[in-house]
């Protein structure tokens, strides 16, 4: 077990650093922030100070290190365009927006999925089936830029039961988290139906139902709890689908999160933003898979024994 | 079994349902602020409280608690008094006095206005630091501030600006007076995140990319200027423009910018548009045309000559674009800014007769290929479909476009690096707070932001400058809006409104071309 949390430990540091020269590089292809910090008028020599100013005078090599030097003393650099803010303070103002529609949308696919999964393996092939195998191929098929669009004009504009966007209360998280969740909605969906086929028709559920067990404890304990093996399995990658996937969500819905602070950070050429931005995104990626890991072996006594 | 299994996954699904059909039942909706004043505005930009570290975007929500020596009065734009009650030009106009209002008191208990502010709200705006739009060619322009007594000033220039108030020291520019003695007391990384002016409002509230709360003043009865009828006004910052149109039709924004192709949808639902007019120019502007630079001239681009550049705007109709892209929200241009002394410039007529005989005599009968670069912005994302059209027009008399969509920044950084010599782009261009201020910003070839500059353009630009007459200036002037559109600096295409949806809760909001950001004094409907 210790091995393997070594082995994670050193992949994750790999994979951050790795990371680092590629977000460093690409963020640097379509050029700088200077022209745009520029205000009308600026001269040929206002622009010069200002690259000098920002450190963008010298070699990329150099920048790189000296961001990798700060970056491992917990020195993600200063927003060239927010104020000279700390990178990492304007992201942990924005964090706690993003971690908890990814985990509202999270939940809620979770216990729909899991909920729509097993009605549709329980009543195989009937309409109830269909429908919910029809409603996964809508959530993996529809963009989610006019998915949430349309939530807001029937909920909010129409019926007026939500608030169109924002952030605070507890009926913002309702359509952002609706409209993030029904892409892992339906892979959850389709997951748990096909798992549960499979384990509805193994021995070890056939010999419950002859020990005369309920049909309620055959499903919900015997046959889901050995369903969601694979689901926590994808439990990782769902949640990084929820922080990265939601950019466009953040941007309809007005939401204050970190990956409309990336795009924005794109846009304005704040390297510093941005290389600290898909930093901390990558590290959520490998928190979660690591979590994941250590749940897989928790809930599998058979990855125990292999550990 | 069979039933039984079934009565459970009914039994579950429809607390499920019941259970969120509870939780969204309808009642007083907890996300409404019915007496506070929602904006819904398309970004904060930097999202920063001083006037001087970030771009004039944010005056949108520091107009409400900064305040300028002088304003424009609405319809006329005649420049009125201020912070600064009045204010003396030398006959050079190499100096400025400016006589304070007394009795200004700023918010948080940091007392009367003085020149002390003044003089400090100046040097801080054009230091070496200063991240505001017009900071570099006003460091150039100030020679130094001083202060004789509490309430004058007395500005000293390295040579002539005779729009100097109306100009940069006016509310359509970046000079927000600060309290020095908050930024004294707090030191500048505390002081600046508490902005205190002498505006009617300070700041109550920041939800990070989400809301600033301006809250009104205890003191405000004795404001000088404004007398709000707001407790709050709340700023959002709602990027998608189909959600700032929800909002308006629900109720959760009062003010907020919209699209030309949502105006019917808002109008029938019953709400207001109101539409600054004239505040953008919409241009398809050429690369390689700054004559006296190294970097940014090609003799070689079809372009470069006067005849071809005059075709490309005969070519173009544009009272059809501004009809179908514009929803007629915009006139006809003649220049590449709204300026209301340019207005008797008569615009290219859509004539392709006209322009394949310029072709011809320029030696392109031919027609050429070219490439327009485009993007969208805030006003402007109507610019890839005037690429489009524009194209089209083109076509129609052998020039044939490539259509190339890039982001704002990529070509920016191009323009300013001389990169942006062989291409054209579509642009947009917004008025100027003075005529001298503009025309070095736009077509001086020391300015990066140069997009057309020639040694005679630049001779006239030097001489309306230091023109000290006032008709003489005035047709120096058109003289220069003249020649600009002689020589088809640009593809001149509208001079676009900018609208905005209201709802019903406001009673009276007058904005004019120079100056759209008085929130504060938006009225409460009856």
């Amino acid at each position: 077990m210790f091995r393997i949390a070594a082995i994670r430990a050193i992949e994750a540091l790999i994979a951050l650093l790795l990371m680092s020269i590629v977000i460093f590089l690409l963020s640097r292809v379509t050029g700088d922030p200077v022209a745009l910090l520029l205000g009308d008028g600026a001269t040929e020599a206002d622009k010069i100070k200002l690259t000098q100013d920002l450190g963008l005078d010298q070699p990329i090599i150099a920048q790189y290190l000296t961001f990798l030097s700060n970056a491992l003393a917990g020195d993600f650099g200063r927003s060239v365009t927010a104020g000279n803010q700390p990178a990492l303070h304007l992201i942990m103002a924005r964090l706690p927006a993003s971690l908890s529609l990814a985990g509202v949308a999270l939940a809620f696919t979770m216990v729909v999925g899991i909920l729509f999964g097993v009605i549709a393996a329980v009543r195989h092939n009937s309409i109830i089936d269909f429908a919910a195998r029809l409603i996964a191929l809508i959530g993996q098929s529809v963009p989610s830029f006019w998915l949430g669009i349309v939530l807001m004009y029937v909920f909010a504009v129409q019926l007026g039961w939500l608030p169109t966007s924002g952030y605070g209360q507890w009926q913002h998280y309702v359509l952002p988290a609706a409209t993030l969740g029904l892409f892992t909605l339906a892979a959850i969906t389709r997951l748990v139906r096909s798992s549960m086929l499979e384990a509805l028709g193994s021995e070890y559920i056939k010999l419950a139902r002859v020990k005369g067990l309920s049909e309620r404890v055959v499903i919900w304990k015997h046959a889901l709890v050995n369903s969601l093996i694979p689901v926590v399995t994808f439990m990782g990658t769902f949640f990084a689908v929820m922080i990265t996937g939601a950019v466009i969500v953040e941007t309809v819905f007005s939401w204050p999160g970190i990956g409309r602070l990336a795009y924005e950070s794109i846009l304005a050429r704040d390297f510093p933003v941005v290389q600290a931005v898909v930093l901390v995104i990558t590290s959520l990626f490998i928190i979660a898979n690591l979590l994941v890991d250590i749940l897989y072996v928790v809930i599998d006594p058979r990855m125990r024994s292999r550990g | 079994m069979t039933k039984l299994m079934n009565r459970d996954v009914h039994r579950t699904a429809v607390s499920l349902l019941a259970g969120v059909a509870l939780t969204l039942a309808p009642n007083m909706p907890a996300w409404a602020q019915a007496d506070d004043l929602i904006i819904a505005l398309s970004t904060f930009s930097e999202e920063t409280m001083t006037p001087w570290s970030g771009s004039g975007q944010r005056k949108t929500y520091l107009d409400v608690v900064y305040e300028y020596l002088t304003y424009a009065e609405p319809g006329t734009l005649r420049t009125m008094p201020g912070l600064a009650e009045s204010w003396e030009m030398s006959p050079d106009g190499k100096e400025w006095t400016f006589h304070l209002r007394p009795g200004v008191q700023f918010s948080g208990g940091y007392g009367e206005m003085t020149s002390a502010d003044v003089a400090y709200s100046i040097e801080r705006l054009i230091r070496d630091d200063s991240r505001a739009g017009p900071s570099s060619p006003m460091r150039r322009l100030i020679s130094s501030v001083e202060t004789p007594d509490d309430y004058t000033v007395v500005v000293k220039l390295n040579f002539p600006d005779f729009e100097l108030a109306r100009g940069y020291f006016g509310a359509a520019q970046q000079l927000g007076i600060v309290s020095k003695k908050h930024f004294d007391a707090l030191g500048e990384a505390d002081a600046e995140t508490t902005p205190i002016g002498t505006g009617a409002y300070e700041l109550g509230s920041i939800s990070p990319g989400s809301e600033i709360v301006m809250t009104m003043r205890d003191d405000v009865a004795d404001h000088w200027r404004v007398q709000p009828e707001f407790e709050n006004i709340v700023f959002k910052v709602v990027p998608e423009e189909s959600t700032r149109v929800a909002m308006l039709l629900t109720g959760e924004a009062d003010i907020a910018p919209i699209g030309f192709d949502s105006i019917p949808t808002v109008r029938e639902a019953g709400l207001t548009v109101v539409s600054a007019e004239a505040t953008w120019s919409p241009v398809v502007r050429f690369g390689g045309l700054v004559e006296t630079s190294e970097n940014r001239y090609n003799a070689d681009n079809p372009w470069a000559k006067r005849e071809v550049r005059q075709a490309l705007n005969y070519a173009v109709d544009k009272q059809l674009i501004i009809d179908e892209l514009f929803h007629g929200e915009a006139t006809v241009a003649s220049s590449d800014t709204p300026v209301p002394a340019w207005s008797g410039v008569q615009p290219y007529p859509y004539d392709p007769e006209r322009a394949r005989e310029l072709l011809k005599e320029a030696g392109y009968e031919d027609g050429f290929d070219i490439t327009i670069k485009t993007f969208t912005t805030a006003p402007g994302a109507e610019l890839p479909l005037m690429a489009e059209a524009v194209a089209l027009f083109w076509q129609d008399i052998g020039v044939n476009a490539t259509i190339e969509p890039v982001d704002w920044p990529s070509l920016r950084s191009d323009w300013t690096e001389g990169r942006a010599n062989d291409y054209v782009w579509t642009h947009r261009g917004f008025p100027f707070s003075s005529a001298a201020n503009g025309l070095e910003a736009g077509f001086m070839a020391a300015s990066v932001f140069a997009a057309y500059s020639t040694p005679e353009l630049e001779t006239m630009i030097n001489d309306f400058s230091n023109e000290q007459d006032l008709a003489e200036r005035e047709a120096k002037f058109t003289a220069i809006g003249q020649h600009l559109r002689d020589e088809a600096a640009a593809v001149f295409i509208a001079l676009a409104n900018e609208p905005y949806g209201i709802s019903d809760k406001v009673g009276e909001w007058k904005i004019t071309t120079a100056y759209m950001w008085n929130f504060d004094q938006v009225t409460r409907a009856e």
